[in-house]
């Protein structure tokens, strides 16, 4: 009896004292899941040794506008990390699930890298593209994803934007009536960036694929350098996909502390060379050194010096009746 | 076929020189409008030439041609099947979007593509019987009755808000059983608010559909029912502690008749702590080890003036009282109960157990007087089928299909309790020894039969013997005589 007594007791003490295991739910952007894989891995481990606590980390992946419109609608994301800060401007203005200034809680306004548009073409580049001129060309096929649902589709929108007004002398309806003639080269609009790289690449559909940095070095890696080949145009836009802890949601499922602690280390030194290593540019100076060969140095604009905020960006091109609307007939 | 210039030429020239050898045989006219026969022959010749060469480019460019179109026509399939996909995820999304309608033994559901909004309609359906054996000719306690009719209708609003509605139909009068509102803010911290069950007793709190036979023991006679109150509980570490602790109308001793008012003006704060320290670990033999304690405690219970009253009465497993205050006792002062609890689940055993302690001030017209009346159950459990026993009732592996040979879940149930009512109650006239009981003891042995989750027939015997009457039988007198009932129960539950 007594020692019965004594296991119960024993177990009594023990439970407070036994390490926990935590979920925790990343809801990322389509071209993101190999980074997030990686990261994740590395975050687990280092979680394990500080606190002894095992995390077991759950990603979802799609378009970054269907994502941001999930969790508003109720996907229980303890942590968003999108393509746009748009995106989850949307889900603090309209679900309240974080307050307004997210972006000023986290370094670099919480975007921890960057990105940037490029072309990813065949092999040898048959249709000799070069530059954004040359994708409005007779007989070249674009493939980009829609920019209503994908946000690496509207920094691919802006990109193409910005080149034109860089070459019409900021003439907007010279720009305009350049989207119109690219977006009548794109035979498919997929929801979002990877199944745009799925239609290029795998399907062979088109010509080019208006792809995020990243995403074309992946699909060379994954298909083989004797199938495409990276053109890196002289001016596209700088993509800064921002990251965010989900407050309510951490909050209910008590998460707070780790999801912020899984975004910090998106800033350690670690956390930026595992986005280097995927061909995401680091904030670290150093780092983005190291890796300087992954990417190729161009001009890059960006939104607020061409499109004042995303607020406006999306009010003009995307939102409904917006540029794109009026360009874009399917 | 490539028609070679020098055979044109030696074709052409072989002609002229069977012309010249003939020139003077011929007149001047013949000559010229032979000449110019040849000619036109000449022209014929080549424009039959230029007609060959013409033909042999359009041939030679045919292959070049035909390759353009056909890698045209693959880029269209390749984009209508690529267009196809999208349109069949679109699709697929579009119904993910649409509200979900379920229904299955888990009742059914209606619920928002994003669970925000959420109705669910379930019911207890019990159709019970009992016989009575030797019970001094108390007419009209044997047969059939219908114990339990609730329809419960349950669900969420804006995610947080969870609700429930329950009436019963059971037993002859309509009643409200639950009616509340619970904030789930965090699955630690929850506030709910309404009319349902009081945090206090182990047996008392386990569901209507689970309970191991068809009544409730001698114990659950001592903790209160459902309450009006407000009430924070919550989950803690995944479940490992639960809490509950609410301020109530606080009711008195367990009565199957609920109120949907007060019954006096003080408050009652009710609460209970229950521990499951290895449910999430992978020792599995103590996995289903839990033990709690519950309590309430109302400072200043005032005169009720009720006729009937501390309580209408503790009842036996046959739902006879045994023991009921006299007429003009009422609850005057403060009033407590404690409640040590615990449950094991190993397998399919399954041992539950609890003890509580009653007091109240109470007072008569002359007297006044502080109770302690007690009671405590030992219930055991062993599914001969080898399913897992559980505090939530047992899930058959093989629910009942003859045709299949598969006979569902078979349970075996044995429980002991025993009440006992402070001696106090009787010396100082709040209650008669010749017509209550001081204490009574009952032991019942079941046989409960799951069909499957939804369907459960149960059979058990329950012998109930009492102590300190001193009364003399007679019809309706019950602690006359020791109690044997059989009891039967079919159950619908969803």
């Amino acid at each position: 009896m007594k020692s019965l007594l004594s296991i119960l007791l024993l177990s009594a003490l023990a439970w407070p004292l036994a390490a926990k295991e935590i979920s925790l739910l990343n809801v990322s952007y389509d071209p993101t899941r190999e980074f997030y894989a990686e990261f994740d891995t590395a975050f687990t481990k280092f979680w394990q040794a500080k606190s002894g606590d095992t995390v077991k980390i759950s990603q979802s992946h799609g378009g970054s506008g269907k994502q941001a419109q999930s969790v508003i609608n109720g996907l229980e994301a303890d942590v968003v990390t999108l393509a746009l800060a748009y995106d989850i401007d949307a889900i603090a203005q309209q679900a309240k699930l974080l307050p307004e200034d997210w972006q000023q809680r986290l370094p670099n306004e919480s975007t921890p890298y960057t990105s940037t548009i490029v072309f990813l073409v065949r092999k040898g580049n048959p249709k000799h593209i070069q530059d954004w001129g040359d994708l409005i060309k007779e007989g070249v096929s674009v493939v980009v994803a829609n920019p209503k649902t994908s946000g690496g589709a509207r920094w691919a929108y802006l990109a193409a934007y910005a080149a034109a007004l860089e070459a019409h002398n900021h003439h907007d309806a010279a720009a305009r009536d350049y989207i119109k003639r690219l977006y009548k080269n794109v035979p498919v609009l997929d929801s979002g960036a990877r199944g745009s790289t799925v239609t290029f690449a795998r399907n062979a559909i088109g010509d080019v694929l208006l792809a995020w940095e990243n995403e074309a070095h992946l699909a060379i890696q994954e298909f083989g350098s004797d199938k495409f080949d990276i053109i890196t145009p002289p001016l596209s836009i700088l993509a800064e996909p921002p990251v965010a802890v989900v407050d309510k949601n951490a909050r209910r499922h008590n998460t707070t502390a780790i999801a912020t602690e899984y975004l910090k280390y998106l800033y350690s030194d670690e956390g930026q060379t595992i986005a280097a290593r995927n061909f995401y540019r680091p904030r670290n100076e150093a780092i983005l050194l190291t890796y300087s060969t992954n990417f190729t140095q161009l001009k890059l604009v960006t939104l607020k010096d061409e499109f004042g905020n995303w607020a406006n960006a999306q009010k003009t091109h995307f939102a409904d009746g917006g540029v794109f609307d009026q360009i874009y007939q399917k | 076929m490539k028609l070679k210039p020098i055979t044109l030429t030696a074709l052409i020239g072989s002609h002229f020189a069977v012309s010249a050898l003939a020139i003077d045989e011929v007149s001047t006219n013949s000559e010229q409008a032979e000449i110019s026969a040849l000619k036109k022959q000449i022209e014929t010749l080549e424009h039959k030439v230029e007609l060959l060469e013409e033909h042999q480019h359009v041939q030679a460019a045919a292959p070049a041609n035909a390759n353009a179109q056909v890698e045209a026509l693959d880029q269209q399939v390749r984009i209508l099947e690529r267009q196809r996909e999208n349109d069949q995820d679109a699709a697929a999304a579009a119904i993910k979007a649409q509200p979900k309608l379920s229904l299955s033994q888990n009742g059914f559901s209606f619920s928002s593509p994003n669970t925000n909004f959420v109705v669910e309609l379930h019911g207890v359906l019990q159709l019970d019987s009992r016989s009575f054996f030797n019970d001094g000719g108390l007419n009209g306690n044997d047969g059939f009755l219908l114990r339990r009719a609730r329809p419960i209708l349950s669900g969420t609003v804006y995610h947080d808000f969870d609700f429930n509605f329950t009436p019963d139909f059971g037993g002859g009068t309509v009643q409200i059983f639950d009616a509340f509102v619970n904030y789930h803010y965090h699955p630690a911290l929850q506030l709910e608010v309404g009319k349902f069950k009081a945090p206090v007793g182990l047996e008392a709190l386990m569901a209507d559909r689970d309970i191991l036979f068809n009544e409730r023991s001698l114990v659950t006679d001592l903790v209160p029912n459902r309450d009006l109150g407000a009430e924070f509980h919550g989950d803690v570490l995944d479940g490992a502690v639960s809490y509950g602790l609410g301020i109530f109308s606080g009711g008195y001793d367990y009565n199957g008749t609920t109120a949907n008012s007060p019954s006096q003006d003080d408050k009652a704060f009710e609460g209970r702590v229950f521990f499951q320290p290895l449910k999430n670990t992978g020792i599995y033999p103590l996995k289903g080890l839990g033990f709690g304690l519950a309590g309430t405690y109302l400072a200043n219970h005032p005169q009720t003036n009720s006729t009937t009253g501390l309580t209408p009465g503790y009842t036996t497993d046959g739902q006879q009282k045994f023991f009921s205050y006299s007429s003009g006792v009422n609850a005057d002062g403060p009033g407590w109960r404690v409640a040590p609890q615990a449950y094991y689940f190993y397998g399919p055993l399954g041992v539950l157990g609890e003890y509580v302690i009653s007091d109240q001030q109470v007072a008569s017209t002359t007297k006044s007087a502080d109770l302690w009346n007690t009671a405590w159950e030992l219930t055991g459990s062993w599914v001969l089928t080898g399913e897992d026993g559980s505090y939530a009732g047992v899930t058959p592996l093989h629910p009942f299909s003859p045709r299949n040979g598969d006979w569902g879940a078979w349970q075996l149930v044995a429980r002991y309790a025993s009440l006992s009512v402070d001696s106090k109650a009787f010396t100082d006239g709040f209650a008669s020894p010749t017509k209550s009981a001081d204490g009574a003891q009952e032991w019942s042995v079941g046989l409960n039969w799951y069909l499957n989750r939804n369907i459960r027939a149960d059979l058990s015997f329950s012998h109930t013997w009492f102590d300190g009457f001193s009364g003399t039988a007679s019809p309706g007198v019950v602690p006359a005589q020791t109690e044997n009932v059989l009891f039967s129960r079919l159950q619908l539950a969803f």
